[in-house]
């Protein structure tokens, strides 16, 4: 593990504690971006950490963007970080330089002529596509985006009449595994918020002359999603060490159930208070419906982790299991 | 604590861990070309003096204990890789198992010297087995409000009361018991204390209870005037409160939370071959990322023991979890069993009593050692909520 990264969670906390407020969170509904939280962000350099140092980045790793990404996604901070960070790393690793500015990423065949559901598509400054036969970077302001919403109403545009080209050559395969694995950080991150404020939430509310938090029932659904944080928690930081392609496909399925658990049990311990747009719950809860199936489905990613083990005999399942997570894919 | 303290620092194996686990994958291969180790056609840990005392010749009883008393004076993280290697090849390790992981941690926590020197060797040598008396009749959840007592006489004490559902006690060497040995007034975990009680003393009677598995691995133990002597007691007078805690996080956290129904998903994995339906697939892979999670919580809650930590909220929540999945697995197998045919016409005759078995054994998983409610509770508390 990086020993800076304690220092990288807690500059970006501090980042997010000076920029990001409510306000500027409800923002991205309305297509605006919180430009003081990128100014900041890409000061301190964080859009290229993932940048080896030769080539002017930081040359941190993917556990490191991953404890930013948790950090992140409890915040529930808009716009294209994770997109941003991965797509300077992958442009250097592709021998073209960094970007100025934000990046858009799509994950998109060689032939499609139209790029549905880009997440921040008509925001960014580039996009940055990663198709079989490689990586190919172009300016938005060469695209047509007709705007699209997530379930939390930040953008996912259809991006059309974009310039043709050639691709460099890359591993794309590679690219879809750190894209996966970042996202799970800002999962996470969202589920982590999520069991704080309700455990809180349930010490504050008063119903029945006692605060929520005295009766059984809520503490045993809270020690649930406690175990499904704490269980998702482990896998996805050794998936972010590991970055094998079985270590992530579990921690991306265990995250599709502990998303499921963030939202059924955050919201009913909340109760009426959870379902208002005033209330800070629902910018956790709503990211948590639009990124669980980001950069693979939960289901995708589920067969992926059975096909990893399919095949194998009795005697060979068990190495198989604990072999995971090992070696790289 | 909140839920901001609920984090578990991935575990490092060291590289003599992984040479252990290569040693007991090639004595599991002995096993198996020995004739030893069919394979499992039923859930449990089964119970095989032989195959103990072939494990413990291998130094793996005891395996972190002080040399003086035996031990192997290996890590905690070198023993959690001997267990799940053991109990994921289905190993019948029942007989060695409770004195291994629990009693025989207690003794040397909390026992004197000459208990450490009288018991420690005998296990570790795989001659000696324990079994738990802490549930009583009308003391299951709520064992602070056991009954079992014991009286203060010359040169030892005289103990009366009944303990039930002990695993093993009609064939082990001592049981364990928790009862009450004084009264401290407004405090009903004062005045426990624990006992060790050779089961031959006379006064003890062991009567089976057969589960609904159909199986007499269950007793209950009737004390009636049990004669023990002074040196029977663990640790402090009154102290056994503390005492039993820190054994429940031994009991609690282990691999055999999560590995008793791995037999069956390894079936599964080998009938259905290479090529399965993808709804198949969705479930299976569901399974197994609840799998190789609480691989990860078990491995990071024995580098917390290893640490000299107590781990018992992350220790419950590793057998609320474990628990909870081993059920999952059986409902799983026997959607996929549906869905493929896998056991239509006669084929597949061992997955099909795997399957048959497990699902009759699986009530008891999220009931024993400590139901998932009581569990609940302890993560609630750990959590803030209590």
């Amino acid at each position: 593990m990086s020993e800076n990264r304690a220092f990288f969670r807690e500059t970006v906390e501090r980042i997010l504690a000076d920029t990001l407020d409510q306000n500027a969170i409800e923002a991205t509904e309305h297509r605006t971006l919180p430009a003081a939280l990128y100014a900041a962000l890409a000061e301190n350099g964080v859009t290229q950490m993932l940048v080896p140092e030769a080539a002017g980045g930081i040359g941190a790793d993917l556990g490191d963007a991953v404890a930013i990404l948790r950090a992140i996604g409890a915040a529930a901070a808009p716009g294209p970080l994770l997109e941003t960070m991965l797509g300077n790393k992958l442009l250097a690793e592709a021998g073209l330089g960094p970007a100025e500015g934000l990046i858009a990423l799509a994950f998109a065949n060689d032939d499609a002529t139209v790029l549905h559901d880009i997440p921040w598509g008509g925001l960014a400054d580039h996009l940055l596509i990663v198709s079989p036969t490689g990586l190919r970077l172009t300016s938005t302001a060469d695209w047509t985006a007709t705007p699209g919403l997530d379930a939390a109403d930040e953008p996912r545009d259809d991006m059309s009449n974009g310039p043709s080209g050639i691709a460099a050559p890359f591993d794309t395969s590679a690219a879809l595994r750190s894209a996966a694995i970042l996202r799970a950080g800002q999962i996470l991150g969202a589920v982590e918020w999520t069991l704080a404020r309700s455990i809180d939430y349930a010490g504050e509310r008063k119903q029945f002359g006692r605060e929520i938090s005295k009766f059984q029932v809520i503490q045993q659904m809270l020690a649930e999603l406690a175990g499904h944080m704490l269980a998702s928690a482990v896998l996805t930081e050794a998936a972010a060490e590991s970055v094998s392609q079985t270590m992530i496909a579990a921690a991306r399925s265990r995250l599709g159930d502990a998303a499921d658990a963030a939202i059924a049990i955050g919201h009913q311990v909340h109760g009426a208070m959870g379902f208002s747009r005033e209330y800070a719950l629902n910018h956790r809860t709503r990211r948590l419906m639009a990124w669980r199936d980001d950069y693979g489905s939960v289901l995708e990613w589920r067969r992926a982790l059975a096909g990893a083990f399919t095949g194998c005999t009795r005697e060979q399942f068990w190495p198989a299991v604990s072999d995971a997570g090992l070696k790289s894919a | 604590m909140s839920a901001t303290a609920l984090h578990l620092d991935l575990p490092e194996l060291p590289e003599s861990a992984e040479v252990l686990r290569r040693q007991v994958r090639a004595f599991i291969a002995g096993e198996r070309a020995a004739g030893h180790l069919p394979p499992p056609e039923r859930i449990g840990l089964g119970f095989d003096v032989a195959t103990t005392k072939r494990i413990a010749a291998k130094g793996w009883v005891g395996l972190t204990w002080p040399k003086q008393y035996g031990g192997g004076e290996r890590t905690a993280l070198e023993r959690y890789v001997v267990t799940e290697e053991l109990l994921a090849a289905a190993l019948p390790v029942g007989a060695h198992w409770v004195a291994d992981r629990q009693s025989g941690p207690v003794l040397l926590k909390f026992g004197s010297d000459a208990q450490k020197q009288f018991y420690l060797p005998k296990i570790a040598a795989g001659d000696c087995y324990f079994c738990i008396g802490m549930s009583e009749p009308e003391s299951g959840s709520d064992l602070a409000s056991l009954k079992a007592r014991a009286e203060k006489i010359e040169g030892g004490w005289r103990i009366n009361g009944r303990k039930i559902w002990t695993t093993n006690a009609h064939r082990v060497h001592y049981m364990i018991a928790l009862v009450r040995t004084s009264t401290v007034e407004g405090s009903r975990h004062g005045g426990l204390s624990q006992l060790i009680v050779d089961l031959t003393t006379p006064g003890v009677s062991i009567s089976p209870i057969i589960s609904m598995a159909g199986e007499h691995d269950f007793n209950e133990v009737l004390m009636e005037d049990v004669f023990v002597p002074d040196d029977a007691l663990i640790g402090q007078e009154g102290n056994g409160w503390n005492q039993v805690s820190a054994e429940l996080a031994y009991e609690r956290s282990g691999p055999e939370r999560w590995l008793s129904s791995f037999r069956l998903v390894s079936e599964l994995i080998d009938v259905l071959g290479p090529d399965a339906r993808s709804s198949s697939l969705g479930e299976l892979g569901r399974l197994l990322s609840h799998l190789l999670a609480l691989r990860q919580l078990s491995m990071s809650v024995a580098s917390m023991i290893q640490r000299g930590l107590s781990p018992n909220l992350e220790a419950a929540i590793v057998k609320d979890l474990g628990t909870k999945f081993e059920q999952e697995a059986v409902r799983v197998v026997r959607n996929i069993v549906s869905a493929e045919d896998l056991t239509v016409q006669g084929r597949n005759v061992r997955l099909k009593g795997l399957l048959a078995h497990a699902q009759v054994y699986s009530p008891a998983f999220t009931i024993r050692g400590g139901t998932n409610e009581i569990l609940r509770g302890i993560i609630a508390r750990g959590i803030g909520l209590r």
